[in-house]
């Protein structure tokens, strides 16, 4: 049962709102930003700005709580983006790092096949490390050139120093072992089984560098002869031929710095230590000497 | 609702409250989301217990407050919530508005209707830039939002406007009492 009246009186109520409104929305789209609504709105921002600033004050506790707990589902979300943020830049900062370490040891080649009394003419060729010897006994390395590059047995190897800015620009590292068409076992001179006839610069002692076995940064310098030796000076392949058959290694390749010179241990064992220059435990880039030097001396360093 | 200077006073408070909250907390309070609209809640509130007239009037107040104070095109607020405030009130007459969890479903079909009709005016208004589809998102997240305070906010604005209430739908559950089934034969069945 409707009651004519209050349908009349919610119909007229319905349609007074909605035309008012209709009516206020049309006005304030058609005045300028100065018209009436426009003044009312601003003003009554005006009037009320200060008790929506207490209120926001006031609130502001509840809203930081809140923000908290927001905070805390979006950071579950960002901790697994920056997870995989960081796992990119972690592979970008590894190919970086490479790249400035391989910059740094080509330098170093560079640097050291330029320097006064290495051996010119060798026609140095640059390879990769593409293999290490996992055992301390076998010390060798396989490059990525062989025969096809020019890469011939017993030709000299040389590598960058650790730090080539200041002054360890690297030296010798071994010699060719074994060569196939595009790839070659180096031999260091760590090795058990290699010796180099090396010379102290500048006091001319000569004597034959072997390795400590396990101790890549220690080397000993044997049968010392002919000068004193002092710690801090260079040794340097002599190119003396000190056994039957022909020098590897041409005359004035360093090999490293002495370390230790034990005025006892030199007397008793005609032993010194030197460290190498070359950074033997951590080798990347290599330069195999293809050439022998003109005029260059011989001599045998091939121990028994 | 009695139209009385008490009962305006009362609404007018209310919507005043709300409108404040709304701006400075509620609406900077960002959920999953969206945020809480407790002006389109307070509006449906007043217009279910109070009716469709009431709640055509409450609407329109609480509109035009609202574009007011925020800035906002004025009228279009007050557009939609005077169709909000008359549909809810006009839910209330002719359904029976006891049950206690109506409150829920009546939020949360008024603030779906808020926010579709909102975006429908707007849209008609030439918003003038690109709309993502994210708006959908926020639209259910407020809707959801709102069914969880739906029943705190109608609790409270019933008890608020219960003394200017012609009558309270709680009161007529309360005098509904079952059927008796125990006592004299003659009463049992009966609504005494």
């Amino acid at each position: 049962m409707y009651d004519r009246k209050v349908v009349r009186r919610r119909r007229a109520a319905l349609a007074v709102f909605l035309a008012l409104s209709i009516a206020i929305l049309t006005a304030y789209f058609g005045e300028s930003g100065g018209g009436f609504f426009h003044a009312l709105q601003r003003g009554a921002q005006e009037a009320f700005a200060p008790i929506e600033t207490g209120a926001s004050r006031a609130l502001k506790p509840v809203r930081d709580l809140f923000g908290w707990a927001g905070d805390t589902v979006d950071a579950k979300k960002q901790n697994k983006d920056l997870k995989r943020e960081v796992e990119r830049l972690q592979s970008a900062l590894a190919k970086a790092q490479t790249a400035e370490r391989d910059a740094t040891q080509l330098k170093g080649l560079v640097g050291l096949t330029r320097a006064d009394g290495f051996p010119q003419g060798t026609r140095p060729i640059a390879a990769r490390v593409i293999a290490r010897s996992p055992t301390v006994w076998y010390s060798s390395i396989h490059i990525d050139k062989g025969e096809s590059d020019g890469i011939r047995v017993n030709q000299p190897v040389i590598a960058a120093g650790s730090d080539p800015d200041h002054g360890e620009t690297g030296g010798l590292v071994g010699k060719v072992t074994s060569v196939t068409g595009g790839t070659a076992e180096v031999t260091l001179i760590t090795d058990a089984s290699i010796g180099v006839g090396a010379q102290v610069m500048p006091s001319g002692a000569t004597g034959v560098v072997r390795p400590a076995v396990g101790n890549p940064r220690d080397l000993l310098m044997e049968f010392v002869e002919g000068g004193r030796v002092t710690e801090n000076t260079t040794v340097a392949t002599s190119g003396f031929k000190i056994s039957k058959g022909e020098s590897l290694f041409p005359r004035g390749i360093p090999i490293g710095k002495v370390s230790k010179a034990d005025l006892e241990e030199v007397d008793i064992y005609q032993r010194v230590h030197i460290q190498p220059y070359a950074d033997l435990k951590s080798i990347d880039i290599v330069q195999v000497l293809t050439r022998r030097p003109p005029n260059s001396q011989t001599a045998g360093v091939v121990l028994p | 609702m009695i139209l009385s200077p008490g009962s305006l006073l009362r609404v007018g408070l209310l919507l005043l409250v709300a409108v404040v909250l709304q701006l400075s907390f509620l609406s900077q309070l960002g959920i999953l989301g969206g945020h809480i609209d407790v002006v389109v809640l307070v509006v449906a509130a007043v217009s279910y217990y109070g009716g469709s007239i009431a709640g055509c009037a409450t609407g329109f107040a609480a509109g035009f407050l609202l574009d007011l104070l925020s800035g906002a095109t004025m009228g279009v607020s007050s557009l939609v919530l005077t169709a909000v405030g008359y549909g809810v009130g006009r839910f209330r007459e002719v359904r029976d508005p006891s049950h206690g969890l109506l409150p829920l479903a009546v939020g949360a079909a008024a603030t779906g209707g808020f926010m579709v009709a909102f975006a429908a005016v707007s849209f008609m208004l030439d918003v003038g830039a690109t709309v993502s589809p994210l708006v959908i998102r926020d639209a259910i997240v407020t809707t959801l939002l709102n069914v969880l305070l739906a029943l705190p906010v109608f609790t409270g604005t019933r008890k608020l406007l219960r003394p200017v209430l012609k009558v309270d739908p709680f009161d007529v559950r309360r005098r509904r009492q079952p059927p008796r089934e125990t006592g004299p034969l003659g009463l049992r069945g009966l609504e005494v």
